[in-house]
Formats: C-alpha cells, sequence, structure tokens
C-alpha cells in the first residue's frame, strides 16, 4: 500500500516537473509579454496592451511577417503534390533502392541546416535568384520535406491494398482511383504534413538569414536583428503571436483531421 | 407478351449457344519459379453458382485475381462471354467483386460506396439515387445509406460490399472468401443471403473459399484445388458422393481411408460406418470388423467415435452416432463392432 503510494506520489512529481519544463518558455514570454514597463521583465511589471499595440503599428514587423507567410505558402504549395506522391509511392510500392531513396530524402534534413543553407545560398546565387523571396520557400521546402513524406507514408501504409482494386472493379480508371480512392484515404497525413510545414516555414530562421538580404528579411530575422540591439518587451509580444499561430494550426488540425490521427501518425 | 413455341424454341437454342459465362484455357500462373496456378481449365456456364474450394495456398484466390484482372497469367488465356481478357484492365470488365476484407471506401457512406460504380462507369446520374436505393433494398439495408462505414456492424458492411459490387448488373460476380471473418451464426446467414441473391439476379458467381460446408451449401458447381491444379469440378452432391481422389475425399466430409489392396485408396465415409455392441446387430452389413472406442467426442446433434481396429493394423476410424437416446453408450475402451457395405466403399486409383 504505502510502496504504491510512495510510486504514485513520484510519477506526480515527475508529471509536474516535465510539464513544467515544457510550458515554462511559453508562460514566461506569455507574461512578459503583458508588462507594462520597458524592460522584458517575468513576472511582468504591471499589465498592459502596450507592446502588442507597439508592434501592430510596427510597418516593418507586419512586412516581415507577411513575407514570412509568403515563403510559408509557397513552401507547403510545393510540399504538397511532392511530399504527397513520394509519400505514397514509398508506402505502396516496393521501390528499387528504397531504402537509399529514403536516405537521400532525408539527407537536407541530416546534414547541419548551416551546411544546407550556405549550399543553397551557393546553388541560388549562381541561379542569380538570391534577393528574392520565392526561393526561401522553396529552400524551406527542400529541407523540411521529409516531415511531409513521413506524414503520408504514416497515413498510406495504413491503407488497405485492396482498396485500389476495389476502385479498378467498380470501373475506375487508375487517374480515378488516385483522385477518389487513394488521396482521401492519405488526405489526414496530407493535411497534417502540410500544416507542419507551414509552421516549420514560419519559424525557419537559419535559412532565411544567408538567404534574405535586408530588404526582403522574414520576421524571425527581423526580430534576431533587433535583439542585436536591445531586447524590448514587443519581442515577446511578436513570440506570443507566433505561439498563436502554431496553436491556430494545432486546432486547425484537430478541426480538420482529429488529433489522434495525427499523434498516431507521428 | 407471351413469345409464341416456336420462338421460345430459337430462344432457348440461342441462350445454349452462347451459355458460358467465363472459360479458363490452360492457365498457368508463375511467381518466382513457383506455380501459383498449373494449366487451370474450366467452363462456367452463365448464371452458375461455382465455388472453388481449396486449403490456403492451393492457388484460388490467385485463380480468382487472374479472373478480376488484377494479374496477369503467365500462360494461356481466360475469355468472358467468348472475348479473350487477358490485356483488358479490370476497371474495363464488367465484374463485381467482394473483397475478403470488404474494401469499402472508409471515406463514403453506404451509399456513395454503392453510387461509386455507377459514377465510374458513367451512369445518368439522374437515376444513380433510384438505383442505388433499389440495391441497398435487395440487400435489406434500406434506410442505411447515410451511415458511414464505421458506424455499420459486419454483417451490415458486408451487404453493404454486395450492393456494390452488384449495382452496376456485372456480367460475373467475385467472392473471394468475404464470409472467413464472420463468426459462425452470421456466416451461415450470409451464405443464404449470397444464394438468396444470386438467385433472384441470375448473375454468374465465382466464390473462393476454404470452407466445406459453405461450398456444399452455396454452389451449383465446385472446383477442389490443391497445389494449384484443379482436382475435380462437379455439382455438390457429386463432389461428395464420387470425390475425383483422395485428397478430395478427405477434404470434404469426414472420411477413413482404410488398406490399399493393390495399390490404390479405399475410404469409407464416416457417416456410412455402421456402429453396434456386437456383431448381431449389423445384420446388414457385409463387413464386420472388432475395435475398441479410443475416444468419443460429443459435438451437440451427434457423437463422434475413434475406434481403434486391432484387425487393420489399429488403426483409427471415425464413426458418427446421431441416435441422441445412445449418446453415452460407448465410452472410451469399450468393445464394439463396426460395419459397412462394399457399395459405400469408395476405390482411388493411385
Amino acid at each position: 500500500m504505502t510502496a504504491a503510494l510512495s510510486k504514485t506520489v513520484i510519477l506526480w512529481i515527475f508529471v509536474a516537473a516535465v510539464l513544467v519544463l515544457l510550458s515554462a518558455p511559453t508562460i514566461v514570454i506569455l507574461g512578459a509579454s503583458f508588462t507594462s514597463g520597458n524592460i522584458i521583465t517575468f513576472p511582468p511589471d504591471g499589465f498592459s496592451f502596450k507592446w502588442y499595440a507597439k508592434i501592430a503599428a510596427s510597418r516593418d514587423l507586419w512586412q516581415a511577417f507577411l513575407r514570412s507567410v509568403y515563403v510559408s505558402a509557397i513552401c507547403t504549395i510545393v510540399a504538397i503534390p511532392v511530399g504527397t506522391l513520394a509519400g505514397i509511392a514509398l508506402a505502396k510500392y516496393a521501390i528499387r533502392f528504397e531504402k537509399s531513396v529514403q536516405i537521400y530524402l532525408l539527407l537536407p534534413f541530416t546534414i547541419p541546416l548551416i551546411g544546407s543553407a550556405i549550399g543553397l545560398m551557393l546553388i541560388f546565387g549562381e541561379a542569380r535568384i538570391l534577393g528574392q523571396l520565392w526561393p526561401v520557400g522553396i529552400a524551406c521546402c527542400v529541407i523540411n520535406l521529409p516531415f511531409m513524406i513521413w506524414a503520408v507514408t504514416a497515413s498510406a501504409a495504413s491503407l488497405d491494398p485492396d482498396l485500389e482494386l476495389a476502385a479498378a472493379s467498380c470501373g475506375a480508371p487508375p487517374l480515378s482511383t488516385f483522385l477518389h480512392v487513394t488521396l482521401p484515404a492519405v488526405l489526414p497525413g496530407v493535411i497534417s504534413g502540410a500544416l507542419l510545414m507551414f509552421i516549420l516555414a514560419l519559424n525557419e530562421f537559419l535559412v532565411s538569414l544567408l538567404l534574405t538580404d535586408a530588404r526582403i528579411v522574414t520576421l524571425p530575422v527581423q526580430i534576431y536583428n533587433s535583439i542585436r540591439s536591445i531586447i524590448t518587451p514587443d519581442l515577446a509580444a511578436i513570440s506570443v503571436v507566433f505561439i498563436a499561430c502554431a496553436v491556430l494550426a494545432i486546432a486547425l488540425l484537430d478541426r480538420l483531421v482529429g488529433l489522434e490521427i495525427f499523434l498516431k501518425s507521428k | 407478351m407471351m413469345p409464341a413455341v416456336d420462338t421460345k424454341a430459337d430462344f432457348d437454342n440461342a441462350a445454349k449457344a452462347d451459355t458460358i459465362a467465363v472459360s479458363v484455357k490452360d492457365v498457368d500462373m508463375v511467381y518466382d519459379g513457383i506455380h501459383a496456378v498449373r494449366s487451370a481449365s474450366f467452363d462456367l456456364e452463365t448464371g452458375k453458382f461455382l465455388t472453388i474450394l481449396g486449403p490456403s495456398g492451393s492457388g484460388k484466390t490467385t485463380l480468382l485475381r487472374l479472373i478480376a484482372g488484377f494479374q496477369r497469367p503467365t500462360r494461356g488465356e481466360i475469355f468472358i462471354n467468348g472475348a479473350a481478357v487477358s490485356t483488358v484492365p479490370p476497371h474495363r470488365r464488367s465484374i463485381g467483386m467482394v473483397f475478403q476484407k470488404l474494401a469499402l471506401f472508409p471515406h463514403m457512406t453506404a451509399a456513395e460506396n454503392v453510387a461509386f460504380p455507377l459514377k465510374m462507369r458513367r451512369t445518368d446520374a439522374r437515376q444513380i439515387p433510384a438505383r442505388v436505393e433499389r440495391y441497398l433494398d435487395m440487400v435489406r439495408l434500406g434506410g442505411y445509406g447515410a451511415r458511414r462505414v464505421h458506424e455499420l456492424s459486419g454483417g451490415q458492411q458486408q451487404r453493404v460490399a454486395i450492393a456494390r459490387a452488384l449495382v452496376f448488373e456485372p456480367d460475373l460476380l467475385l467472392l473471394d472468401e468475404p464470409l472467413a471473418a464472420l463468426d459462425r451464426k452470421l456466416r451461415e446467414e450470409m451464405q443464404l443471403e449470397f444464394r438468396r441473391i444470386q438467385r433472384e439476379l441470375g448473375v454468374t458467381t465465382i466464390n473462393v473459399t476454404h470452407d466445406q460446408r459453405e461450398a456444399l451449401v452455396v454452389s451449383d458447381e465446385i472446383i477442389v484445388m490443391n497445389g494449384g491444379e484443379i482436382l475435380q469440378k462437379a455439382q455438390p452432391a457429386d463432389t461428395y458422393r464420387k470425390p475425383a481422389n483422395a485428397f478430395v475425399a478427405n477434404f470434404i466430409g469426414v472420411t477413413n481411408f482404410l488398406d490399399a489392396p493393390q495399390g490404390g485408396t479405399r475410404a469409407i465415409r464416416a457417416e456410412r460406418v455402421q456402429i453396434a455392441p456386437t456383431h448381431a446387430e449389423l445384420s446388414g452389413c457385409d463387413t464386420i470388423v472388432d475395435g475398441i472406442v479410443a475416444d468419443a467426442i460429443f459435438e451437440g446433434e451427434r457423437v463422434v467415435y475413434e475406434i481403434s481396429v486391432a484387425s487393420m493394423g489399429n488403426v483409427l476410424l471415425r464413426v458418427f452416432d446421431h441416435d441422441l437416446a445412445a449418446h453415452g453408450q460407448f465410452v472410451a475402451g469399450t468393445a464394439v463392432s463396426l460395419g459397412w457395405n462394399a457399395r459405400d466403399v469408395l476405390y482411388f486409383n493411385p
């Protein structure tokens, strides 16, 4: 009885510690963003929305934010067809050199980000597309694509192979089978992958830092530039906006496919 | 309108001339050097219910999938309504199929599943709802159309799968062991349901199963397969009464194999053997042996005895006893007499 009790107590302490560790940064930044003082502190010094008012009024931040959204959109739009087709192919067919293909797809993700970023910078420089925004989206897509592929593969792997044969026996030619049966079946994976790609691109810093110049900085780079001069509570407010975006994405995911499916598909 | 007598005869003759729905000619299917199907040939008449019966690995499912068009035979040709179909992809064949795991589209409702083949075959959109309704009614699922697949019970899902396979009025219906996963009661109910629907629509049907009882209950004809080869094609009663070889005799029914005097095999069905305490009660039998009860297995409606017969090298013979009043009469160790008639003995050449 006492052994069971102490086990329960230890378990709860452990759980509480993990919860605090996981949520502490979010709570601190959330609190600090509502301060009425002029320096970033926790607990906050008074309560006000003035820093939110400040970032809302800042043209630089708004433009940087819109640029980030643009980059994320490009990344997601490219990732959806590429990642979906690759994911289905990897899950469904016995592809020659399947292992090698999987390792190859992991490559941009496995080598240090700074390495990929420099490589991409050189390639884009050679192609004379550096200084534009859309290549940044492509770069984010290339680096994070494994996430998209994983999400789709997880959905496609649980697909009953007879489903496509059933569609064929119903008279559906291959393209109709793909559109009406295969695609809807892997849709949860596509949606979770796409939202993940969007969030990752929105938060992407290192690649943007190397691929953008002063005229076209994305939001994380803009924040970084501000930190270098002075850390003010408006940065906390921006971070809260970021967190809000992520929460929105998760809520959307829950609405569209249900979180259980997403968590199961890793 | 009643046809005149002579035109009816003409009609019958025309029907007879064109009566083979499926013809399989010398089909081989080889995977990695292994013959999954070996020189399979058979004809199936229009409107008949054929069951391909065999143990797992006998090639029965492969043969079905060749007919469906999911695979191409290594050798040989398959004809459907007289036309060679080897180069015809499955979606251009007029074949409805019920899959082992049903393969209903999970993101669609029952009605959408049934409507799918009609949409794919470009049926007039205004006719689709009524057709779907009619087929859902036929499988006794009227009013369930709006349910999602996962909201239906196992038996209801079976019925949706049947409706989906039949709604476009295919030339041929294929059943790939769709009843294997059901519990016994539901399975027996669905067997009769398949039989009823097949008779109602008169659609030519090929069913695959390893369940000998199902084969006997539902079929007009049974093909028994083993090791990729067709061993026998006959009507159920003939398959049971005159099995083509020892494998068929053993696979369908409970059969005792006796000694082989001239190299062949002799066998007697368990139900053709009589059991009695002494020789005197077996006066009607022309062969009588003595044995000891090794085991008595109570199966409800009958008792199965395993009798060890010393004069036949202690071979165990299985005997049925349907006499409920006498149940428990013979316990293990009891000395009994067995008798049968020579005309019931089956002979198989080596």
